[in-house]
């Protein structure tokens, strides 16, 4: 998954993050960091078996984790309501509305991308 | 009874009653026939589906010095430029000739492009004549700057036309959208109840000459379009499969791009997406019963797109009624459907059409000529030099193996035998799976025993009664060498390799 750390400057200076990688066992990407003396934010992506327990402590040493979510936008000048996309979508996110305007919900969506590729006017993206 | 120029002169008086072919259907309903072929005026249809079968006319005007185009790109995507000097005809389906944009901005994009107003480049090419001197020629044109860019629709409007699954375990690219593996959704394609020629089955009123809405301008029914049918089964007098369809043109200097789309079909192509509506008069209760047609009553026969060959096997029949629900029942499972053409834009392009004769802009025509009724069946392309099919591959000695081979047995045949693959079978030579030298090699490397432990058991097969080619179209997109060949009890017959189809293909 992919989150973002945010550092108070109480903490910037301490060694969390190679702690973090030498006491669990996980995957441990950075992918964006913009830390100065004031604190900062940090974009990580982070996998493996141990995932949850190094989120747990992370949290513990009082950095903030906000996930992100991959989130379907449409976008309504290009797209031309043919539902091409309705039957793809594996979790019915994308369902057509009483005047057949296609509608897509974002909570539901899980990121899958089938929509996006087969859209014949290419409306439909999968965005973090 | 009422004749067209009645109904014309309510149109001018504003008095004309105007329905689309949706609000008549509850009103045939609720008011009975008698009473609403007597109210009714006029029923307007509209579709906006993905027509491949369109293009346009462009005239680009003189350069000096002159150049007689013998080769035209607009945009990067070729125009037919065989027609005089400097006139080409772009086909909505043509890919761009740059491989990096390919598929992605073809004809039917750059038919868009123009429509908006656009600034596209045109690149031509001449062998020069005398009063032609020119030879090469670059420079921007626009759809302002075109003498003329006249759409002209060969086959557009079909009157139904099949719903489409894939009964195969591969996703597949079709002109249908994407068909998912296993029957795993159903697409279909015509508007149902506002469909143009599902109104008018049997071409009481439109014809040749018909005046329609194409794209957001007033355009005209050439005639029948190409690959026209009449001889077909019909349901509550419409038929279940394609049938008629029309020759549309249109100025494109009019058109409005709320109303015309370039799409791509992923993996397949360019396509237009038209809009087309077409108004119905009212002329008495036969017709009037007609354009009352509901999508229960609209039936379509369900394909397996995963058959490659000319006629495809059905599924099930369906009604636009059960497509439209967003589920639909194949073989005990419920699966999605998608439209892939809007019904939403065909709705609002039956609306935009009342609204113009409505408002005393639009008047209906008489066709001046009727479209064919009777004696037409569309004719197969046939290959001089039939298909070859696997079975009529020469096969060699069939070299099989058992789930409980050891693997340096294995490995002992295809050393000896000079071969990649090998079928691992049952007792009774049903296949199970299949290993290839690499397979064995990675055993090896890895102490594998097992020979049900190292092969694939997805396999990728030929039928025998499938054509090489379409062997070959597998091959290369399956990235395989080589595949068994199996009968229809799933027995291993023998195996084609990539080698054995490029000869046979190469040879001739
Ligand atoms: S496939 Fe694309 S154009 Fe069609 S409804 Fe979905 S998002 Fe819109
Ligand atoms: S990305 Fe996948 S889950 Fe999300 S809307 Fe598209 S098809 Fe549905």
């Amino acid at each position: 998954m992919k989150a973002w750390l945010t550092f108070s400057p109480s903490i910037v200076n301490r060694a969390i993050i190679s702690d973090l990688v030498k006491n669990f066992e996980i995957t441990f990407n950075i992918l964006r960091a913009d830390i100065t003396p004031k604190g900062g934010k940090m974009l990580i992506e982070i996998g493996g078996k141990q995932r949850k327990q190094a989120i747990k402590f992370l949290e513990k040493e009082g950095i903030k984790l906000t996930p992100i979510k991959k989130v379907v936008k449409k976008d309504e000048e290009k797209c031309i309501d043919c539902g091409a996309c309705i039957s793809l979508c594996p979790v019915k996110a994308i369902c057509p509305a009483d005047d057949w305007t296609v509608d897509v919900d974002d909570q539901l969506c899980i990121g899958c991308g089938f929509c996006t590729f087969s859209c014949p006017t290419r409306a439909i993206k999968v965005t973090e | 009874m009422k004749t067209v120029e009645e109904i014309n002169q309510r149109i001018k008086d504003g008095d004309a009653v105007v329905v689309t072919a949706a609000e008549m259907t509850s009103l045939v309903k609720d008011n009975g026939l008698k009473e609403t072929a007597k109210e009714v005026d006029v029923v307007t249809t509209g579709t906006f589906g993905a027509m491949c079968s369109s293009g346009a006319f462009l005239n680009f005007g003189h350069s000096d010095p002159p150049i007689k185009m013998s080769r035209t790109f607009i945009n990067g995507v070729e125009a037919y430029s065989g027609l005089a000097a400097v006139d080409a005809y772009l086909g909505a389906t043509q890919p761009n000739r740059n491989p990096d944009v390919g598929l992605e901005h073809g004809g039917a994009h750059v038919i868009e492009d123009l429509i908006r107003g656009e600034e596209v480049e045109l690149y031509a090419e001449a062998y020069g004549t005398d009063c032609y001197p020119l030879t090469e020629i670059k420079t921007q044109i626009s759809l302002e700057s075109l003498n003329q860019a006249i759409m002209v629709n060969p086959r557009n409007c079909y009157q139904n036309y099949a719903a489409a699954t894939n009964s195969t375990d591969e996703t597949l690219y079709t002109y249908m959208g994407t068909l998912l593996p296993n029957n795993g959704n159903v697409s279909y394609s015509s508007a149902g109840e506002l469909s143009p020629l599902l109104n008018d089955p049997y071409f009481q009123t439109i014809g040749t000459g018909t005046r329609i809405f194409l794209c957001g301008a007033q355009g005209y029914i050439m005639g029948e379009g190409t690959q026209f049918a009449t001889d077909v089964e019909r349901k509550n007098g419409v038929p279940v499969s394609t049938a008629g369809n029309l020759m549309l043109k249109g100025d494109m200097k009019e058109m409005d791009a709320d109303f015309v789309r370039g799409a791509t079909m992923p993996k397949y192509g360019p396509t237009l997406y038209v809009g087309a509506g077409i108004p119905i008069p009212v002329l008495n209760e036969e017709i009037a019963k007609r354009t009352a047609i509901s999508d229960e009553e609209i039936e379509c026969r369900i394909i397996d797109y995963g058959v490659t060959r000319r006629s495809k096997p059905t599924v099930r029949p369906a009604n636009y009624h059960e497509l439209k629900t967003g589920t639909i029942e194949l073989d005990g499972v419920e699966v999605p459907t998608s439209p892939l053409s809007s019904h939403k834009k065909a709705l609002e392009i039956a609306l935009e059409l009342k609204k113009w004769i409505d408002k005393g802009e639009f008047y209906l025509t008489s066709p001046v000529e009727k479209l064919p009724t009777e004696g037409l069946v569309v004719k197969p392309l046939e290959i001089q030099k039939p298909s070859i099919l696997v079975k009529d591959l020469k096969g060699e000695a069939l070299i099989l193996a058992r789930p409980n081979d050891q693997i340096n047995e294995v490995a002992q045949k295809m050393v000896k035998n000079s071969i990649n693959h090998l079928p691992v079978v049952d007792e009774r030579n049903k296949l199970l799976g299949i290993v290839t030298s690499w397979d064995i090699a990675n055993a090896v490397a890895h102490g594998k025993k097992n020979l049900t432990d190292v092969m694939t058991k997805k396999v990728i097969i030929a039928r025998e009664e499938e054509p090489v080619d379409v062997i070959a179209r597998r091959i290369d997109k399956n990235k395989i060498s080589g595949l068994p060949v199996i009968d229809k009890d799933n027995r291993v017959k023998g195996m084609v390799t990539a080698e054995d189809i490029s000869r046979l293909i190469g040879g001739d």
